[in-house]
């Protein structure tokens, strides 16, 4: 048995898996499969300070070796997810370690929705993950995950806003993403995740239609892992803070993999949807390959890659 | 999740197949209107499950009818007797069962029948499949409701067979036929011949539930994906987004929005 303990400084997970926000729901769906306080932590969907309908349907579409999707944060807004037994009081039962991602249109409401989850909840949060990299909303989202200034100023505000761990999920779909690491390194952020989906397009050649009624549709699945193994590994040569890594993870060798690339923790997004007990058979397979390797702590992984 | 191995699959005519899948855990637990969720090929690059209505349930054995109209459904096609597959299910809320003063009336739409079949083992009172399609080659079940004691009216587009129409044509008749009986209508079909559904029966003061869904991706709940405009009843008049997989497919006719 391989210590797979995880310290994020701030916080502490009993094994490097998580969920990635917008692929587990709120929790409660896939308790109804197993135990889901045997996860690192879940990372529910993005909250922001009001209830949001999301983006027109079709929302999805499958495309070779993964999916685009632009659901566009649909959500209950954060009173509802407070206070509703479907969402934080009912999943907090579970036992589960709970990130909650966040988001909002302009600055201020990042801040506010920091603010008012800290105040309202701060025991059962083990961090928030600040949201600038939805590609499927039109304010808010990636708009402030592709411009330098604004993810600084958000990422600012939402540090003044709370003394919770904060993660900053970074946009893939950017020239550097090392620069944003690096930004929200400078700008308080404890860690940063990613990636994010990666922005794509699909077209119905019977219809000319996109697939996806948004035209444009976040990218994810298996074809997405090997631009976001490189991103890991970019982003773990530019800063300090813990990685957690994610992008097309669908089993354990590819959530070790991360980890040798960098990532101290891994998510897994989209395989949920393919086999809901991926994230299980990660943590036995992460288990099984240190002791295989004779690694004791499966810390001992991140950035292990040796060329 | 089960792992499940098919016991017979095989083409009832045209791209329509009927697979049959040894399932005990799912199978007692099924209501009519509820559907599995079916990775159908682990090795393949088409990686998301596929939903499909719960044709038949019983003796530990699950029915799916199926049309051929993608990948996925081409790759099921050729899958062997003895094949395992990972079904999650059931999934999602199904109809309620019909009360008993009631002639359940099946509204259906091409292999739309499959999602309705079950409610013929629970009506008291037989019932009626009102089956329409575009032709003669898309009508399909219909023996079966029949053998359960259905009163069976078709129409088609082309008329080869039946009413040459709409399923909604088949209403005068259904109602002159059944005046004075108490009718609770079972929709699932098309999602314009739902919304023509929907409106007639409101036009006609009638009541009933209605399977209404959207292209899915994780069956349970969490993706967000498959989402369908709803009654917004705290808010009259406005419509908010409800999840087919887990607070429907079958909706209220109450719930039901249309434009």
């Amino acid at each position: 048995m391989a210590d797979l303990k995880i310290d994020f400084g701030k916080f502490q997970l009993e094994n490097p898996v998580m969920t990635a926000s917008g692929t587990f729901g709120y929790g409660l769906e896939y308790a109804a499969f197993y135990d889901i306080s045997k996860l690192g932590a879940i990372v529910v969907k993005g909250i922001r300070s009001v209830p949001s309908d999301g983006n027109p349907t079709p929302r999805v579409a499958e495309v070779t070796g993964g999916m685009l999707n632009a659901i566009g944060l649909q959500g209950p807004g954060v009173d509802k997810f407070l206070h509703d037994e479907h969402y934080l009081p009912g999943v907090k039962k579970t036992g589960a370690k709970i990130i909650v991602n966040i988001w909002g249109k302009t600055v201020e409401e990042y801040a506010e929705v920091a603010a008012q989850l800290e105040a309202e909840a701060k025991a059962d949060i083990t961090a928030l993950e600040i949201n600038i990299s939805c590609p499927n909303v039109k304010a808010g989202g990636a708009a402030f995950g592709t411009d330098p200034r604004l993810a600084e100023q958000v990422i600012s505000a939402v540090r003044k806003a709370t003394t919770l761990p904060l993660i900053t999920k970074l946009s893939p779909n950017v020239t550097s993403i090392a620069e944003f690491a690096r930004i929200a390194e400078a700008c308080g952020s404890d860690s940063v995740s990613l990636i994010n989906t990666l922005s794509g397009m699909a077209i119905d050649i019977e219809t000319r239609r996109t697939k996806i009624a948004n035209r444009t549709g976040g990218l994810s699945g298996p074809a997405v892992k090997p631009v976001a193994i490189r991103m890991v590994n970019e982003v773990y040569k530019a800063v300090k803070i813990p990685i957690i890594g994610m992008g097309g993870i669908s089993c354990g060798a590819d959530a070790v993999e991360f980890m040798i690339a960098g990532a101290t923790a891994v998510a897994v997004g989209t395989a949920n949807f393919v086999d809901p007990y991926t994230p299980l058979k990660v943590i036995d397979f992460i288990n099984e390959y240190c002791d295989r390797h004779g690694i004791r702590s499966a810390s001992e992984l991140t950035g292990s890659l040796l060329n | 999740m089960s792992e499940c191995k098919i016991i017979s699959n095989s083409r009832m005519h045209g791209d329509y197949f009927r697979a049959v899948f040894d399932a005990p855990e799912i199978a007692h637990k099924s209501c009519p209107g509820q559907f599995v969720h079916i990775r159908i090929d682990e090795r393949n690059d088409n990686i998301l499950r596929r939903p499909f209505s719960i044709h038949n349930a019983e003796n530990g054995k699950l029915t799916i009818v199926y049309k051929v109209v993608g990948k996925g459904t081409e790759t099921l096609s050729t899958l062997k007797e003895g094949t395992v597959c990972d079904i999650i299910g059931p999934c999602g809320k199904g109809f309620s069962a019909p009360a008993e003063d009631v002639v359940p009336v099946a509204v259906c739409g091409g292999y739309g029948a499959a999602a309705t079949f079950m409610l013929t083992r629970q009506s008291r009172n037989g019932g009626v499949l009102l089956l329409g399609a575009r032709s003669e080659k898309d009508i399909l079940l219909t023996k079966e409701y029949a053998d359960a004691g259905f009163d069976v009216k078709v129409a088609t587009d082309d008329g080869s067979i039946g009413t040459k129409g709409r399923v909604t044509d088949l209403f005068p008749e259904l109602l002159a036929q059944y005046a004075g009986k108490k009718l609770f209508f079972y929709g699932c079909g098309p999602h314009p011949m739902l919304m023509a559904l929907a409106k007639l029966l409101r036009e006609k003061g009638l009541d009933g539930e209605l399977s209404v869904d959207h292209i899915m991706c994780c069956g349970v709940g969490a993706c967000f994906g498959c989402v369908v405009k709803v009654n917004d009843h705290a808010h009259p008049g406005e419509w908010m987004y409800a999840r087919s997989c887990a607070d429907g497919p079958v909706f209220k006719l109450a719930d039901i929005y249309t434009e």
